[in-house]
């Protein structure tokens, strides 16, 4: 097999950036004809300081931390970098005959691939390439583009794995596929079900897992171990789970995705009886698990609207250090240094100045959104989006807005 | 024959109120051994009840004066009676004695009265209590009749005068077997106590303070963790629990029923004295409960868990004292209220690891990390990279050691030993720091009752120290302060300890710190519990304000009296919770001085009134309002 | 009543690095002295000396049972040995010790060796007269699954589940450590690794994730440097309305709201 051969000067052409200035501009990536031309914005300082303008009476105000006004900006270069990127098709690999197989088990949970399993299929395929192997995707059946994904067999496994709890069942099945083709490496994604699998699958087999890999190459597998402190490190074994995030998925690649014959096993003595989902109250929730968080600080006075529009975001309710001594909230209740440390991916503020022990608190938190009367409030320098208002008069609206969506 | 009548009343009386006396004796003989030295306690008794007692009560005059009265009446009138037993004694000038002690008498009963009846302060208990003013003047009065008229020749019928005896009679038996279980339980017990106190340096006839904790001998396998029980307690503790006399001074002063969490320091002393009785319960007590803590709920008895949900003392009454020691200044029958909580907390915390929850998790951090923060020991001079502190290693030797305390992990606390740290170089004095290798003094640990981890650090910060050489240790934390200067001693520490408001008072007296610019508006000073109450240090901080040319107000509750942050005893961490915030009560009375500063000396006091919502006078440190004042001028 | 066996590592402290209770094997303990009284073994594989033990016997246990063997040791078969002989009904102990191989591993190879159901990740547990039970398995963001299981089986207990007591001074002196002698075979798949001090790594960046593109050098820094600072918008004074409708805008592409 022969790589690719590039061929610079065409390459080059791809990006030339048509302008009517004497020198000539590149763009990052290459240019897609049919795609708009992007030219790198040019910077207008009027234009910019108008934007910043945030009032001009009594005294002008201005805000250069970059957000802007009322409505949004659309950032033009990430978009049109992404969408140049697709429009150029790689072009196809068969691998006929490998030299042997890694297979790449993925979770394929509710029904679609998730980060971590692309980073799995980035791992796999990063060992096979090596071996000059073949990448076997096994995955609850699924209209994916496998190609494009970088399988070059895909070994479907029932589509309703993708949504039931099966663990013995999954187990079976990819032991015998493991039984029937040999692969030199299997690669799970250590996420909860996956990682659960890939231990069932190693205690079957007799083997031993490498748990939870950090960092990946053809000659090192590394773990991380001894409570954080230790990290073990070995040529890259039969049996491995991918962290998150510990491989960087697939630039845009296209592979055969040969559909293999799927495979039958038996659970000889199932044990798990069936499982179901139970309903989770939001404010049962501890704090340091809940994934949604709608949280008052002083600036709430409506304790009956927050408890509303709690219930109505189905959100997990928590308050600052003031509103929890004033017995608002319980104690359990109250985010920051002193309380608890959140993680959440939403975080919905209102009423909160942003005491340096609450931002500690939310140091994890994805997407923060704010709503204060006081524009120079710490929360709302480290707020996603900001709003200057009064707690009072938004959640009555967000509660309307709420119920006219969900009946709607 | 009226006479023979009255003495043999008395003594009759006497005689079965000492039975009574006896039967009661077995309930506190019941604790467990304690050392007690016998005869120098009963010698020194006069003088304590003279100087210490007296110092107490003389803080409200009108109850030193009836209390005055009453007793030395009483007791005159009943060694006089006495006296009558001897026919040859039944002279006319005897009576007139007899009858002067008893209008003494007279006089304070009517006071009592007047109190009881008129005044009514809300924190005296009911119950039997009601009834001591009928008995102190039906006794005094009937008696006095009697006596008159004996020393006049006797102008009333006999019949009359054996009724008025009769009536004087029952006054007297009324209140003498109130020895046993009433209102004059106190006298008795309370002689005893005084003599056989637990902490006789308390008195001035020792150190006059001695408010270290006893350390718990955690070598011997079977020695017992604290109190579980009634009996788990020192028979001279029970005693002085019983030595209560409800007077409410301690329930007045409490910031914890201030703030109406569910502490009532004068009940918390009777739910250990009722639980001496078996399968009663507290329905006899008749003043006020912890706060939102129904009575009559639980069955008491010696040997049953004092502590527990269903128990005399709920949880939350146990954690909600933040040790301020307000309650042990103010009782005039000396009971050491904070050694009673930290003997239950113990018990709580080393047999039954029933620690609230956030407060077991800090006790875990501190047996892992020796921060109560479970931060790394070595980070604690991150803050102050910048000002390069010298570190004194093992071996080497300096002139004042600072002690940094938990303060330098905190971001607030930072600034103010940043203060002192640049005072203490502006001044020139040579000082180093002791780094990573610096433990947590244990001061929370210990008051959480976890004795094992306060000695565990302990040992090991004293090793640290020993290896050293200084003249004296300095730092800004009460509590360090505390711990280091009397609590290390039983253990084997003793250096010198300074609170930085003496140093820094030094410092401006002798010139090394020249106030450069005054602060000249008013400031307001919270003294720290574990600086004023516990150390007796209330004028260093308020002279160095002073000094700085502050113009000083004092708030309501100040001084020896002052009242607590609510940051305390690991109250933070226990977190109780009442109908008000003891931080924000003190906050108020801050607001009421009108100042718009509040100079502080705590660490903890500084995060605690600092966590008042604004508006509020802003709070400094007293390292930092003098750094500002002796800033060099060009 | 009900026969339990509870497995007992040692963790490590991240910050000192002192021994302490592994944080899922208490609770794993909790939730066994939170089970109606029955005969209740407790092992560890390991040490016999390290302080970490006292602190589970502090929790209320009476009696711990150590295999002992030197670090290295693969303690599997040892650990079967015991449970065949205790005969438990049910196995707990944390999803991830902490301060080992930390792998996770060993609940299953030791259900697998005893031919026992295993259940990872289990938050609460209740027993049924039928000799089964009722798991409660915690998943990601705070979602609850149940699933019954017949006895015997192994239970591995998630950091979800409630918080272990505080290990008390007194019960922690009183209680006794057995030792009880094994033979254990050397780890070679450990033996194999190679080990070094953990250094962080910065995370590799997965931008534009969805897309499947790795994102160009631009991509990365502006994911770097926008992360932290609220890449988001200003609204001065709106109306409610408007607010409500940017916070119901901006949660939905967030993906937070019901469907």
């Amino acid at each position: 097999m022969t790589a690719r051969r590039r061929d610079p000067r065409a390459e080059r052409a791809t990006r030339v950036v048509p302008s009517d200035g004497p020198r000539l501009r590149l763009a990052l990536t290459a240019l897609d004809s049919a795609a708009p031309v992007s030219v790198r914005p040019r910077r207008d300082p009027r234009a910019r300081r108008a934007d910043a303008t945030v009032q001009t009476a009594p005294r002008l105000r201005l805000d250069w931390t970059g957000k802007t006004l009322a409505a949004p900006v659309t950032v033009p270069l990430a978009a049109s970098g992404r969408g140049v990127r697709a429009a150029v098709e790689p072009v196809l690999r068969v691998i006929d005959a490998p030299a042997c197989l890694v297979f790449a088990v993925l979770d394929r949970a509710d029904g679609a691939l998730s980060a971590l399993d692309r980073q799995v299929m980035a791992a796999a395929r990063l060992l096979a390439d090596a071996l000059d192997g073949a990448v076997v995707a096994l995955a609850p059946d699924g209209p994916e583009d496998w190609g494009a994904l970088g399988a070059d067999r895909v070994l479907p496994l029932p589509a309703a794995w993708s949504h039931e709890h099966a663990p013995e069942s999954r187990t079976a099945a990819i032991h015998a596929a493991i039984a029937r083709l040999s692969p030199v490496h299997a690669l799970f994604p250590e996420s909860q079900d996956g990682g659960d699998v890939a231990r069932r699958v190693a205690a079957m087999a007799g083997e031993r897992l490498f748990a939870g890999v950090e960092s990946l190459s053809a000659q090192r597998v590394t773990r991380r171990a001894g409570g954080g402190a230790r990290e073990l490190s070995c040529a890259p074994p039969r049996l491995m789970s991918i962290a998150a995030d510990a491989v960087a998925p697939l630039g845009p690649v296209r592979h055969e995705a040969r559909l293999l014959d799927p495979v039958t096993a038996e659970v000889p003595t199932p044990t798990l009886g069936p499982t179901r989902r139970l309903a989770v109250d939001p404010d049962g929730v501890g704090l340091n698990e809940a994934d949604f968080i709608l949280s008052a600080g002083n600036g709430v006075t409506d304790w009956a609207a927050f408890a509303e529009l709690g219930r109505a975001l189905g959100a997990t309710r928590a308050g600052s250090r003031v509103v929890c001594d004033a017995g608002h909230l319980p104690r359990d209740r109250q985010v920051g240094a002193s309380g608890t440390v959140v993680s959440a991916r939403g975080y919905l503020a209102f009423g909160i100045a942003g005491a340096p022990q609450h931002l500690q608190g939310i140091g994890g938190v994805g997407h923060v959104i704010a709503i204060n009367t006081d524009l120079h409030a710490a929360m709302i320098k480290r707020a996603d989006l900001a709003i200057i208002a009064d707690a009072q008069a938004v959640m009555p609206a967000l509660i309307r807005l709420m119920r006219e969506r969900t009946h709607g | 024959m009226v006479a023979a009548a009255l003495s043999t009343v008395t003594l009759t009386v006497l005689l079965v109120g000492l039975g009574l006396a006896l039967v009661q004796a077995r309930r506190w003989r019941a604790g467990r051994a304690a050392k007690v030295g016998v005869w120098a306690g009963l010698a020194a008794l006069p003088g304590r009840y003279l100087v210490d007692v007296h110092d107490v009560v003389g803080r409200t005059p009108f109850n030193a004066r009836f209390h005055a009265l009453t007793a030395g009446g009483f007791l005159a009138a009943l060694a006089l009676s006495v006296a009558l037993v001897v026919p040859s004694l039944r002279h006319p000038l005897l009576w007139g004695g007899l009858a002067l002690a008893l209008t003494v008498m007279l006089a304070g009963g009517l006071m009592v009265g007047y109190r009881r009846r008129v005044l009514r302060p809300a924190e005296l208990s009911g119950g039997r209590f009601s009834r001591l003013p009928v008995a102190l003047t039906g006794f005094s009065a009937a008696f006095l009749l009697v006596a008159l008229d004996q020393s006049a020749g006797g102008i009333l019928p006999v019949w009359f005068a054996l009724g008025l005896v009769a009536v004087g009679g029952w006054g007297l038996a009324e209140l003498v077997f109130g020895v046993w279980n009433g209102p004059l339980k106190h006298a008795v017990h309370g002689a005893l106590h005084l003599a056989f106190h637990p902490r006789p340096d308390r008195f001035h006839d020792g150190a006059g303070r001695d408010t270290g904790l006893r350390p718990l001998d955690l070598a011997q396998a079977d020695a017992p963790l604290g109190a579980g029980q009634a009996v788990d307690f020192a028979w001279n503790r029970l005693l002085g629990f019983d030595a209560c006399v409800q007077c409410g001074r301690c329930e007045s002063a409490c910031p914890a029923y201030a703030a109406g969490l569910p502490l009532n320091p004068k009940k918390l002393v009777q739910d250990l004295v009722l639980s001496l009785d078996d399968g009663s319960d507290d329905r006899a007590y008749a003043g006020h409960g912890h706060p939102g803590r129904p009575i009559g709920a639980a069955v008491t008895g010696p040997t049953r868990p004092l502590v527990g949900a269903d128990a005399l003392i709920h949880p939350d009454t146990l954690w909600a004292c933040t040790t301020c020691r307000a309650c042990v200044q103010e009782c005039p029958m000396m009971i050491e209220h904070v050694d009673a909580v930290v003997d239950l907390r113990r018990f709580q915390t080393l047999e039954r690891g029933a620690t609230p929850v956030k407060a077991a998790g800090v006790l875990e951090e501190l047996r892992a990390t020796d921060t109560p923060s479970g931060r790394a020991l070595d980070r604690r001079l991150d803050w102050a990279v910048d000002l390069r502190l010298p570190v004194l290693a093992a071996g080497e030797s300096c002139d004042t050691l600072l002690w940094l305390g938990d303060g330098a992990f905190d971001l607030r606390n930072q600034r103010s030993l940043r203060a002192l740290v640049l005072l203490l170089r502006r001044a020139g004095v040579e000082f180093a720091v002791l780094g990573a290798a610096e433990l947590d003094c244990g001061d929370v640990a210990r008051r959480l009752g976890d004795e094992a981890t306060f000695q565990d650090l302990a040992r090991r910060n004293i090793q640290t120290l020993e290896a050293r050489r200084f003249r004296r240790i300095v730092t800004a934390d009460p509590h360090a302060f505390h711990c280091l200067r009397n609590e290390y001693p039983a253990l084997g520490g003793r250096w010198t300890v300074q609170h930085h408001s003496a140093v820094l008072l030094d410092l401006l007296t002798s010139g090394a710190l020249a106030v450069t610019r005054p602060l000249a508006g008013p400031v307001a000073y919270h003294d720290p519990c574990y600086l004023g109450r516990y150390n007796g240090e209330i004028d260093a901080p308020r002279a160095v304000l002073d000094a700085i040319g502050a113009q000083r107000r004092e708030m309501e509750r100040s001084g020896l009296r002052s009242r607590c942050c609510g940051g305390g005893g690991g109250a933070p961490l226990t977190d109780v919770v009442g109908e008000r915030r003891i931080p924000d009560m003190r906050m108020d009375d801050a607001r009421a001085t009108g100042a718009p500063t509040l100079a502080v000396g705590c660490p903890t006091c500084t995060l605690m009134l600092e966590g008042v919502v604004e508006p509020r006078p802003q709070v400094a440190e007293l390292a930092e309002l003098v750094l500002t004042a002796t800033e060099p001028t060009p | 009543m009900v026969d339990v066996a509870v497995l007992l590592s040692v963790g490590r402290h991240p910050v000192s690095g002192r021994a302490r209770r592994a944080p899922t094997d208490a609770r794993a303990l909790e939730l066994a002295l939170s089970l109606p009284p029955g005969r209740r073994t407790a092992l560890h594989a390991g040490s016999p000396d390290s302080p970490a033990l006292r602190d589970y016997l502090g929790m209320g246990l009476a009696e711990l049972t150590v295999l002992p063997m030197a670090e290295g040791r693969d303690p599997t078969d040892a650990l079967v040995a015991r449970l065949r002989a205790a005969a438990p009904a049910i196995v707990l102990t944390g999803n991830r010790a902490e301060g080992g191989e930390d792998s996770g591993t060993l609940p299953y190879s030791l259900a697998h060796a005893l031919g026992w159901a295993i259940v990872p990740d289990v938050v609460a547990l209740t027993l049924n007269e039928d000799g089964s039970a009722e798991l409660v398995q915690a998943l990601a963001r705070g979602q609850r699954r149940a699933l019954r299981v017949a006895v015997p089986f192994v239970a591995t207990i998630h950091p979800a589940a409630p918080a272990p007591r505080p290990s008390a001074f007194g019960p922690a002196r009183r209680g006794r450590i057995t030792v009880e002698p094994v033979d254990a075979p050397v780890d070679t798949a450990l033996a194999a690794c190679a080990v070094r001090p953990w250094r962080d790594r910065p995370k590799r960046l997965t931008v534009g994730a969805p897309g499947g593109g790795s994102g160009g050098a631009l991509d990365r820094l502006r994911a770097a440097t926008e992360a932290k600072a609220g890449q988001g918008r200003l609204l001065v004074g709106p109306t409610p309305d408007e607010a409500a409708r940017a916070i119901y805008d901006c949660l939905q592409e967030q993906g937070m709201l019901p469907r």
